[in-house]
């Protein structure tokens, strides 16, 4: 499209000074990604013998690999991320939808609605798990207040399993939802009022406005939100951090965490990489849907 | 008259369940935060702090070096948020207003890259960083907080330059200006709004991080507030009017700049992603 505005530059040609203009990105990416990832392959392919550390790291081939299989902690873990990403994923789409359409009211003074989206959304993860453990405690927790207060014994959130993943599972979807609300409210915006007006005329009733209007004008949005929220799950670490630690025992603690326990505290980092490899793979498949998503629409951008 | 009451009536409830869950949590340890310790064991517990005190902001600057983990994070946060602007600018530019084959492959391939899981990326990345002798300093945060912002600062940027006219750039070349030049000169000022969305994003994003910073610095000197907060907490005591009193202090920074920037952070947050 610049084309033909752009004079014929005769030093240097457009392909080179892009080529050059991309290097530090390359380079940077070389030293933090392209590089370590390459070293996580190779490494996970290592032990240290615990007989002879002297040794250093020895080549085991996939042995690390199948120790994976037949490691339950890790079969746990990976089932509780699992159980993170289906409840939190359509959990936040759907708390995130409706604080989207509470927020996209003709409001006379925008910013206070608009900074208590913002607020959690900026939040670090790690601050929204100590505040939600705060919540839930036993004791002196508002949530068991609350609960008393409508004649429920006290319930023990932090030292149940269930419970336990339950109110990380709020918690998660308390600070996703807000992002989910900031995407969804730019895409109800761009939907046009005469879409409504029309509807409104033929006798539309709101639910079906929402469900033929709302919704489907929605998808792009909501699909990328989804995509990112995945993702993110896929990840889950801060917030079960910092609310239990991964306990009571294990029975909260996910992939992610699992990793880290494995590579920081037990110091292996063989059987550590092999994890963080597997866990690439997953989130590789993640991505791979939402690269194909933007391909498609920025090839739909270009023909406009 | 009775349809505009209830329409009034609506939109405010609307507000007010949005402003509530946003809030809520940030108002109970604002409230938390002025309690004593007694006051919090009482039972049943207190809502508004019954004798408010200002002891725990004291002890929350003695407890830890608060002062140094807001330091740390501010060095990490700044220097890797100019690294970040600054090599996503050179990418977005390249990627939307020069002519280069295969654009769309280099696009996906560096966003591809960049969104390489962050807990895969600790392992190695803090073995490679042990071999460069770089635990325990800026760098070891630095380099990967770029690298964590670098999709979306590029997105973001080259959806503003793809708006700015290239007769502008053509006029200033016809002046004499290299094309770099022209970048620096013509595009940045005029994309300054995106560079500056893509700018706080990026700060945001470092800020907020905690599983590298964890990971990376292990000398209390060295922490982040995101890990320094969690050092409040004793193995099984909770002192909670002390950490809430702690978050409070750390939640300042990032609270002014959401609430000065608003505006160009929600337009970020879209840009890079519904536009993405």
């Amino acid at each position: 499209m610049s084309d033909a505005a752009v004079p014929k530059q005769k030093d240097m040609s457009e392909p080179m000074l892009g080529a050059l203009l991309l290097l530090p990105a390359v380079l940077l990416l070389l030293l933090v990604v392209v590089y370590p990832i390459g070293t996580l392959f190779w490494t996970s392919l290592h032990s240290v013998d615990n007989a002879n550390p002297q040794a250093g790291e020895q080549w085991v081939g996939i042995a690390n690999y199948l120790r994976a299989f037949d490691d339950d902690r890790f079969w746990h873990a990976t089932l509780q991320t699992v159980i993170y990403i289906v409840v939190t994923v359509p959990g936040a789409l759907v708390v995130g939808l409706g604080l989207a359409l509470l927020a996209n009211q003709p409001f006379r003074i925008q910013w206070p609605v608009r900074l208590s989206l913002l607020l959690p959304w900026a939040l670090p993860l790690v601050f929204a798990g100590l505040i939600f453990r705060w919540f839930f405690e036993y004791q002196t927790g508002i949530v068991n207040d609350l609960l008393a207060r409508i004649g429920v014994e006290p319930l023990g959130w932090l030292s149940d399993p269930t419970l336990a993943t339950i109110a990380i599972c709020i918690a998660i979807i308390w600070k996703a939802s807000s992002f989910m609300a900031l995407m969804l409210l730019a895409g109800l915006q761009t939907i046009p009022k005469s879409l409504y007006e029309a509807a409104e005329v033929d006798g539309a009733s709101k639910w079906q406005q929402f469900v033929e209007i709302t919704l489907p004008m929605l998808r792009p949005s909501i699909f990328v939100a989804l995509i990112f929220r995945t993702i993110t799950a896929i990840q889950t670490f801060d917030i079960p951090y910092a609310m239990t630690g991964g306990g009571p025992g294990d029975a909260t603690e996910t992939l992610a965490m699992y990793i880290h326990k494995s590579t920081l505290d037990f110091l292996d980092f063989g059987y550590g990489s092999a994890l963080a490899a597997l866990m690439f793979l997953f989130s590789m498949v993640a991505t791979s849907g939402y690269l194909r998503y933007t391909r498609r629409s920025s090839g739909r951008g270009a023909e406009e | 008259m009775n349809f505009n009451f209830s329409r009034r009536t609506t939109v405010w409830l609307a507000a007010i369940i949005v402003m509530v869950n946003g809030f809520f949590p940030a108002v109970w340890i604002l409230l938390t935060s002025l309690k004593t310790e007694t006051e919090l064991i009482r039972s049943p517990i207190t809502y508004l702090p019954e004798a408010a005190t200002l002891e725990n902001y004291m002890t929350a600057f003695t407890a830890q070096p608060i002062g140094r983990f807001l330091l740390n994070s501010v060095v990490v946060a700044g220097l890797s948020t100019a690294l970040c602007v600054l090599i996503s600018a050179l990418a977005a530019y390249a990627l939307t207003r020069l002519r280069m084959p295969h654009r769309n492959l280099i696009m996906s391939l560096l966003l591809a890259i960049s969104m390489f899981p962050l807990i895969s990326l600790m392992v190695p990345l803090f073995k490679v960083m042990r071999e460069l002798g770089l635990l325990n300093t800026y760098l070891a945060l630095i380099l990967p907080y770029a690298v964590l912002s670098l999709p979306v600062c590029t997105l973001v940027m080259a959806s503003f330059f793809q708006d700015i006219p290239p007769d502008l750039e053509a006029a200033a070349m016809v002046d004499g200006c290299s094309r770099v030049g022209a970048l620096f000169k013509v595009v940045v000022p005029l994309a300054a709004p995106g560079v500056f969305t893509a700018g706080i994003l990026a700060f945001v994003n470092a800020w907020d991080e905690f599983l590298l910073a964890l990971t990376m610095m292990n000398r209390v000197n060295m922490r982040t507030l995101s890990v320094g907060i969690t050092l409040y907490q004793g193995e099984f005591a909770f002192p909670w009017p002390l950490i809430s009193a702690a978050l409070i202090i750390a939640l300042v920074p990032i609270c002014i700049i959401i609430a000065v920037f608003q505006e160009r952070v929600v337009g970020g947050l879209t840009a890079g992603g519904v536009k993405g």
